[in-house]
């Protein structure tokens, strides 16, 4: 599904990743473990095509085709979706109309016809309820005064309408209270099948204990130092980095 | 939703006026090519609309003096496309409780020139809504003049400007000179090509108004590099017991907010144009007439 060859990445003159090798299979769910500035987040920007992310050298395949060569908003169509850590507010724009738009933009690329806008609704309904979000959210403004538990539900709510086979999860978990935290791991659950891989970046073993992970991966300095199974978060959880 | 009865009024062969009611009364007389407006309105359990009705032959100026009675309400709607050149002296008198809505949703060719001139004159409790779509044109200029005269008069103001490689200037000077009257004006631009737009806000509160609230805020957004946007609020305040605020900010689009969209597969052309819309939304709400606001937003999304 996706693998990153040698990938060496500079941010703003600084080398963040180096030398970064990570293969992910089908249907195979790793957590992404490692101390604050240690490029955790950098995979999950680079991936998604961010602007100022430069790849010096490496390699990232995607389902078989070179992701990096690609525009953002194709990675976006080819299947990858990036869950913000700081999902970005849109003010202006109600949260229904945008969320109609992805779905079109997705649509219009598979060469289908808009969405009609009952089926939306009724879709829309559907996937709110499963996430505990209340349809008169979908009135407001995109994320605009949403509080961090709505922001993040309204990341998952969108990996669900757009249906991707890779989802990276930017610490989807901070911001999140218990009961939350609950909702958006069961929602994330149901996302899990044999055709969809995650990548779940985290600092907290919390949200691996619902999310359960095949593999973890420990990153320092841009560059994974240790892979393990789930037993790796609970002993990162318990002593920490050093 | 009001109805309107097919009542038109062919004031020249190039301008005519589209009514719903009995209870307003509007006299015309030609002066040198100008168009003399008087309009009355009186109180009516369905408010008074008026629609103006451009049929684009020839340039035109319209002077037009506007009386609204005690408790009498009247829409103005101005949604013409012109081809032409346009030059509009509006004088209204808002008497006691009465309630004044102007829309206009203009689109300009782009080699004409156009000029709105408006002052307004406020009485006690009166309100003033004020709402202006304006797309295009070589050179648009626009002036409004409130006299907030007695107290718990009111003004809502809003202007959405799209230019494209075109001069636009807005003057806003809002007076308050009662006690307990409230301003809220916003004001936002989107500037393309090598235009260049202006917005000049001037508040003033008089010694004598306590319980004064103002709020102005304006904002652009410069699409390319030639655009110039240049936003000056004023605020003159002679009395320590009022609540203002105003803001201006200009700048380019959110390269952040772009990521986001296409990070969503939204392409680089569309996103700009959501963001432009968003940008232009915002205060979309401001118009409480449904039918109005769907206008306004379909403005924005047609003109984008």
């Amino acid at each position: 599904m996706l693998e990153i060859k040698n990938l060496n990445v500079t941010v703003e003159e600084k080398q963040i990743l180096k030398n970064l090798n990570l293969n992910i299979g089908k249907g195979e769910v790793h957590a992404i473990m490692g101390p604050n500035g240690s490029g955790k987040s950098t995979i999950a920007h680079t991936l998604a095509g961010k602007p100022n992310y430069n790849v010096d050298s490496g390699e990232v395949n995607l389902n078989g085709e070179d992701l990096l060569s690609k525009d953002p908003y194709e990675r976006s169509l080819n299947g990858l979706f990036l869950a913000f850590q700081y999902p970005i507010e849109l003010p202006g724009v109600t949260n229904a109309s945008y969320l109609k738009q992805i779905v079109n933009a997705h649509r219009k690329s598979r060469k289908e016809t808009p969405i009609d806008a009952g089926e939306f609704l009724k879709i829309l309904k559907e996937k709110s309820k499963l996430l505990d979000i209340p349809m008169d959210m979908h009135s407001r403004f995109v994320n605009a005064g949403f509080s961090g538990g709505e922001k993040k539900k309204n990341e998952v709510l969108q990996m669900d309408l757009l249906n991707p086979s890779l989802i990276i999860m930017d610490e989807t978990d901070s911001g999140l209270d218990v009961d939350a935290l609950k909702t958006t791991a069961d929602a994330i659950n149901k996302l899990r099948n044999d055709e969809r891989s995650f990548i779940i970046i985290t600092h907290y073993l919390r949200l691996l204990e619902y999310i359960e992970p095949d593999y973890v991966h420990v990153f320092q300095n841009g560059s994974v130092i240790e892979t393990g199974d789930k037993t790796l978060a609970s002993r990162i959880d318990q002593e920490g980095y050093s | 939703m009001k109805t309107l009865t097919p009542s038109i009024m062919e004031l020249t062969d190039n301008f005519s006026i589209e009514t719903n009611s009995m209870d307003l009364s509007i006299s015309h007389e030609i002066i040198n090519d100008e168009l003399k407006l008087k309009i009355t309105a009186n109180y009516s359990q369905i408010p008074s609309r008026i629609k103006l009705i451009s049929s684009n032959r020839s340039n035109f100026k319209i002077i037009a003096d506007i009386y609204l009675n005690e408790n009498a309400t009247l829409e103005i709607i101005d949604e013409n496309d012109y081809i032409i050149d346009t030059s509009f002296i509006f004088k209204s008198f808002l008497a006691s409780r009465s309630v004044l809505e102007l829309y206009r949703f203009n689109k300009f060719q782009s080699d004409t020139n156009n000029s709105f001139v408006h002052t307004c004159n406020m009485s006690n409790g009166s309100i003033f809504k004020d709402f202006n779509f304006t797309n295009g044109s070589d050179f648009t200029n626009n002036e409004t003049k409130i006299n907030l005269n007695e107290e718990n008069a009111k003004y809502v103001g809003s202007g959405v400007v799209m230019s494209n490689s075109s001069k636009c200037e807005n003057n806003l000077e809002i007076r308050h000179l009662s006690k307990s009257a409230v301003s809220d004006c916003s004001f936002k631009a989107v500037t393309r090509g090598s235009s260049n737009v202006s917005f000049k806000g001037k508040v003033f509160v008089d010694e004598n108004c306590s319980n004064t609230q103002s709020n102005q805020i304006s904002k652009g957004l410069l699409i390319d590099e030639e655009s110039k946007i240049n936003l000056t609020p004023i605020l003159e305040i002679n009395n320590d017991d009022v609540v203002c605020s105003h803001g201006a900010a200009s700048g380019k689009a959110d390269e952040e907010v772009l990521f986001y969209l296409a990070s969503r597969g939204i392409s680089k052309s569309e996103a700009e144009r959501i963001y432009i819309q968003g940008f232009l939304s915002e205060f979309i709400e401001k118009i409480e007439d449904a039918e109005m606001q769907a206008k306004g937003q379909n403005f924005i999304n047609e003109n984008c």
